[in-house]
Formats: C-alpha cells, structure tokens, sequence
C-alpha cells in the first residue's frame, strides 16, 4: 500500500533527522552556540566509517564504539582551546567563530578525500524485508534503531548522571549554576563534546545510506536546523518529534505535492513556527 | 599585446574607481611595448573557469585533466604553429567555486585582466550560457567543453562554441532502440534533477517517448540537494513502469540506485543520465550499476581518425590512460577536444587574431579523435554520433551504433 509504504519511510527518516539534531540542538540550547561544524562532523563521522571499512574491514556499527570517544575528545577540545574564549560574546561571534573552523575542516577534508562520493557498501549486503506489504530495507531499519538508540543514551547521560544534571541546570540558569558550585567551564566543554559524538556517531550511521563527500554537510546542517526549530531547542524528546515530523511531513509532501517541493515544504515548515510557535513543538517546556 | 594595451588605456580613461592617470598609462605603456614584445609573442593564453570547489569540484577535476593533457602536448611538440612561428599554451585557471554568478564574473576577469586571447567555458549549461554573454561583449572565441542544451545557443551569439549535440540526440537514438529492441514496454517513468541540463534532457526524453508511442506514467522533478527518494520512488512503483529513466550528477543517481534496491524496485530498462559514464559511479553502486543504460557524446571505444593532436581515439585513450592511470570519459575528451580545436582553428587561420580564428571555428568541418566536428549557425555541434551504452561487468560497454558495438543490450535492472 503506498501510503503506508511512505509513511514508514517518513518514519525511518524521521529518525536519522532526529539523529543528526540531537546534538546541535543541545549545543545551542546549552551553550547558545550555533555550531556551523556540525554538518561537518557528521561528513567526518561518515568517512571515518567508510575508512574503517575500506581498509580495515571493521563493521559501522563497531565503528560507533570508536567514533564516540574520539569526536568528544575532540569537541571537547575545540570548546575548551577556541570557542570558550568568545563563549560570552553574542551569538553571531560564535556562529562566525564556527563557521570559520567549518572553512577549515571542509577544506581539510576536500583535500583529504577529494570532492568525489564514496559510498559504504556492505558485503554482502543486507537486503530488506517484507512486512505487511511494505518494504523495510535492513540497513535503514539498523541505523533507525541505533539513531535512536543513541539519542534515548544522551537522553539518560542528561537525565541521570551528575554532570547531566549539571548540564541542564546551566542550561535553565546559567547564573544560578554558577552559584551552585558549576565549573560552566567544563560542562560547556562536556555539552559541546555531547553534541560533536552525536554528530560524529550520526555520521557513521549516515554512512551506510547516503553517499559521502563533504559537499553534503550543508545540506544536513539545513535539516537540524528545521528540527530545531521544529521541536523545540535543547531538548533530546524535542529533536526526536522534530525529526519525525520533518522526516514524515517530507515524504508525504513528496508524494502530495512532487518530490521538488519536498524541501520547500520543509523551510515552509518552518517560516510558519518560527512566526506561530518559535519554542517548537515541546518548545521550553522540553527540558528533561 | 595589443589587447593589453588597450586595457590599460580603457581602464585609465574610462574606470574612475581605477583611476590610473592617462599619463601614467602612456609611460606604462611605452615601457611595456619596450621589454615585452618578443617575450609576450611566443605565449597564448587560454581562460578556464572551473568550479573547482563546491558542490560540482569534481567536474573541474575532469575537464582540467582534458585540457592539461592537451596544453602538455601541444608544448611538448614546440607548440601551436602560427603561420610557421610556434607559440607555447598557456592555461589560466580561475576557481569560480560552482556559483553561475561568479563564474560570469571569473570570465570577465580572465579577459580583462589576465587577457587570455580565448576562453573556455565554465561548467554545465547554466553557467556556459551565462558566461558566453561576456564572450560575446569581448568578442573572444569561447568554446563549451560540456554544454547539451540547445537553450544555451539561443542568443545569436557569434562567438559561442559547443562539443555537445543537443540533448534529443541522445534521447532520439535511446527510445528508439529500446522500443525496437523491447516492444513490450509500453510506460516510462521519469524522474530529473531540477536544473537546466538534467531536467532539458528529461524533457527531451518525454517528447521522444511519446513521439514513439510510449506512455509517460510519471514525471516529476526532485530539489537539488535532495537527500531521500524514497516517496518518488515509492510512486515510481506504484506506477509499474518497465522503463526508468533518470536524471541527475553522480550524487543523485547513486542515491537513487541505491534507493531503489532498498525499496526492491526492478524494470526491464533503467537509464540514468549523466553518471554511469563515470567510474566513480559503478565503483559507488557496486552491483546495482549492472545492466543500467546511458548515453553519452563519446566513449573510449568509439573509432575515429583525427587530424588533431592527438590522432585516433585509441592514441588518446592510451595517453591519458599513461598519463592518470584511468580510462577518460567523455567528460575528459570534450575538454581536450576544446583545446585541440582552437588549436586547428589557429593553424589553419595562421594567425591569433580573434575574429580570425572564430571565422575558421564557424566553418570548421574535420575529423577529430572526438569524432566530425561540424559546427551549426548556432555555434552547437551537429556532426555527432552519440554513442549509448550499458553497464556490463562493471564497465561501460557500446551498444550503438552498429559500427562500433561492444555488446548487446541486456534486458532487466534488478
């Protein structure tokens, strides 16, 4: 049935888009920085899963193990190295700041890599199943789960650990933490080293679907920026919503008004919050 | 020379931002003509403006090796022979960072200030058919290395060159076999990129279909840049077709292709333009390239006698294969034959002289390596014979013309 059929695939995709969000939207949310590298990390990630898998042979799904220390170590350090030193600047200096070393990185990677796609392929491949009708491809499902695996993660490191905690109180009151005792420091580091493994990891899974090349880091800036917008900055359940109502509103918009207007229909999206709800779907009452 | 100098002259009289005082320019000028004239003679400069970063980076890449490899040739032989003097090539390259705007801009730029004597043209028919206004206001001969669509001839330009035929040359010959060659299928589904040479060869593919009978059950076009096909493709299935035809660069079709797999998608016939021609295309589909069909203005097998540089079709590829360790495509092939063109076209004029040199262009008719060379009122080639092809064991391989097939057309893309 073709509506199911587009509905599950809104859904899958709704689910990637919540995993590339993730992060950003934490980082913005926390720090006030729009982290313009983001969509950089992501391509980063992917490469480094498709490097592991040319020539190593290691799985994507291993590949997550090492992609998530690695791009927290190195968030970590770009936030405590670069960007504290303008951390109370307007939020423009930061988003120049970051699009700068964006410059850097894409640059480093185009000549690194070269502008052409490369594409994981598994082998052998994974296939796709039939369910009820529609068609599942494994991989998509896969990188689905774990996307959303890692998202319900940053979730409970949010929710249930002390530096979680500590994160979403400089996030409510950034004053008040500090009169409790928070070194904003670090936790601006911990938050921006977050939301750079998120990326990092959405990257790898992102490998398995989409060519790579570092052309693509704009376009997937675009789409957290929507979800953002869409579900509310700074909350984890936010950027799930977001994601889905993206991932479904595009499919179906896809089918409905033509595939051209698919990404239309998304900036659309979110003129129409920005000017009815600018707090996103969960908007402040996000927090965890 | 000359042309330097009455930059300088122009940009003193007229530019008050450049504001060189005319005296200045006159003694400028004087000294200039004094140490230069017969150093400035033994070189000609050739304007190439390249999206070499951005999204379209590696298209660069191809035309650059096809103009390198012809520059290092004509040097390597004393270089090009004007009237019995021979002068070394020179080629500027400008990065315009794959914006059309600025590739106008990098044109402009190359003749007024780096005064390159001829120019190609930047990238894909957009930007060819931007940038040839400036060509034309200058009066300097521009060839397009990879301009299809006859939208970008059609300004009475004079000055204008291209080395592709119009799109329905490839589309023409494509219907037409497969509906010889396969008269069960009756529905072809359309999907194209939403930019001036994808979405003008769908188009073209439309009217080809239906002149011959087929049934147009679904066009659409999708955004660039866009990031999942699954819901076209999902339609595209619910149609049934037993004819795909695609459009798009790499990117896109390989993401299709994939997509398609996922979403277990299988016809008798699927063609996608313009990636299959690319290597880097059947390396990145892996199993999914066999069997998809595409045409294109040239292929390594084709067989042609030239009287340019480089001589036959099998002594080009076997130099460029020396030269970067891999096939050329006819991406490559076009930009060479760009420089070996202007190359006979100076030769056989004698001389550098502008307006000389487009008169010879005009009614150039010759065999290259690239095939005839015949150019119409418009400046657009005609002469052409584009080869179509099929994915077969991972390689390209000819299926028409008779005269140069490799292979039969195999049927089903599963």
């Amino acid at each position: 049935m073709l509506a199911l059929q587009v509905l599950t695939n809104g859904l899958v995709l709704g689910c990637l888009y919540a995993c590339i969000a993730a992060g950003f939207s934490l980082v913005w949310g926390v720090l006030n920085v729009i982290n313009i590298m983001h969509g950089g990390f992501i391509v980063a990630g992917s490469y480094l899963a498709w490097l592991a898998y040319s020539s190593m042979g290691i799985d994507p799904w291993f590949t997550l193990l090492i992609a998530a220390p690695l791009f927290f170590g190195i968030g970590y350090l770009i936030q405590r190295g670069i960007l504290n030193r303008v951390i109370a600047a307007p939020v423009l200096v930061t988003l120049t700041l970051t699009f700068g070393m964006d410059l850097i990185l894409n640059n480093g990677m185009l000549l690194a890599f070269s502008a052409d796609y490369r594409k994981l392929i598994l082998s052998p491949p994974l296939g796709s199943f039939l369910l009820a009708g529609i068609v599942v491809p494994v991989d998509r499902l896969l990188a689905m789960l774990l996307a959303l695996g890692l998202t319900f993660a940053l979730y409970l490191i949010l929710r249930h650990s002390r530096i979680g905690r500590a994160i979403i109180a400089v996030r409510m009151d950034r004053d008040a933490s500090l009169l409790m005792g928070v070194d904003i420091k670090i936790i601006y580091a911990v938050a921006f080293g977050l939301g750079a493994a998120m990326a990092g990891c959405a990257g790898v899974l992102l490998a398995l679907i989409f060519p790579i090349s570092p052309l693509s880091a704009g376009a997937y800036l675009g789409k957290a920026f929507v979800v953002c917008v869409l579900g509310g900055l700074g909350s984890v359940p936010g950027a799930i919503l977001g994601g889905l109502f993206l991932g479904v509103t595009e499919s179906i918009g896809a089918v409905v008004f033509g595939p051209e207007h698919s990404v239309t229909l998304s900036f659309s999206l979110l003129i129409v919050f920005l000017i009815l709800r600018p707090n996103g779907i969960l908007g402040k009452k996000g927090y965890e | 020379m000359k042309n330097f100098t009455m930059a300088l002259l122009h940009s003193a009289v007229n530019r008050g931002r450049r504001a060189v005082p005319l005296w200045l320019a006159a003694v400028a000028v004087s000294s200039v003509f004094g140490l230069q004239t017969a150093h400035a003679q033994e070189v000609i400069k050739f304007g190439a403006p390249l999206p070499i970063t951005g999204p379209l980076a590696p298209e660069a890449l191809k035309q650059k090796q096809g103009y390198d490899l012809w520059a290092n040739q004509v040097n390597l032989a004393g270089g090009i022979n004007v009237a019995g003097k021979k002068m070394k090539v020179e080629i500027v390259y400008i990065d315009y960072q794959s914006n059309t705007p600025r590739a106008v801009q990098a044109t402009e730029r190359l003749i007024t200030q780096d005064n390159v004597q001829f120019v190609f043209a930047p990238f894909g028919s957009g930007a060819a058919k931007a940038a040839s206004t400036v060509a034309e206001r200058y009066g300097v001969p521009m060839i397009a290395a990879t301009a299809s669509s006859s939208q970008v001839y059609d300004q009475g330009y004079k000055f204008l060159f291209g080395t592709f035929t119009p799109n329905d040359t490839l589309t023409n010959p494509l219907a037409t076999i497969i509906r010889q060659r396969l008269p069960d299928v009756k529905k072809v589904a359309i999907l194209a990129r939403n930019d001036l040479f994808p979405l003008a060869i769908a188009q073209e593919m439309e009217k080809s279909a239906k002149e011959r009978g087929l049934e147009v059950v679904y066009f659409e076009k999708f955004a660039i840049n866009t990031l999942d096909h699954s819901s076209a493709l999902a339609q595209i299935k619910a149609a049934n077709p037993q004819w795909i035809f695609a459009t798009g660069y790499t990117n896109d079709l390989v993401l299709m292709r994939k997509q398609m797999t996922d979403q277990r998608i299988e016809a008798p016939v699927v063609t996608m333009i313009a990636a299959p021609a690319y290597q880097e295309f059947i390396d990145a589909a892996g199993k999914g390239a066999e069997n998809i069909t595409s045409a294109a203005w040239w292929h390594p097998a084709v067989r042609y006698k030239g009287i340019d540089i480089f001589g036959t079709t099998e002594s080009y590829v076997k130099l460029f294969r020396d030269t970067y360790k891999a096939d050329p495509d006819y991406a490559n092939a076009s930009a060479s034959v760009s420089g070996a063109l202007f190359q006979i076209a100076i030769e056989k004029s004698g001389t550098i002289n502008r307006q000389k040199v487009r008169d010879e262009l005009a009614k150039m008719d010759v065999t290259t390596f690239w095939g005839q060379v015949k150019f119409g009122p418009n400046g657009q080639i005609t002469s052409l014979e584009p080869p179509i092809f099929q994915i077969q064991n991972a390689k390209p391989i000819v299926v028409h013309p008779a005269g140069i097939k490799q292979g039969d057309l195999r049927i089903g893309v599963k």
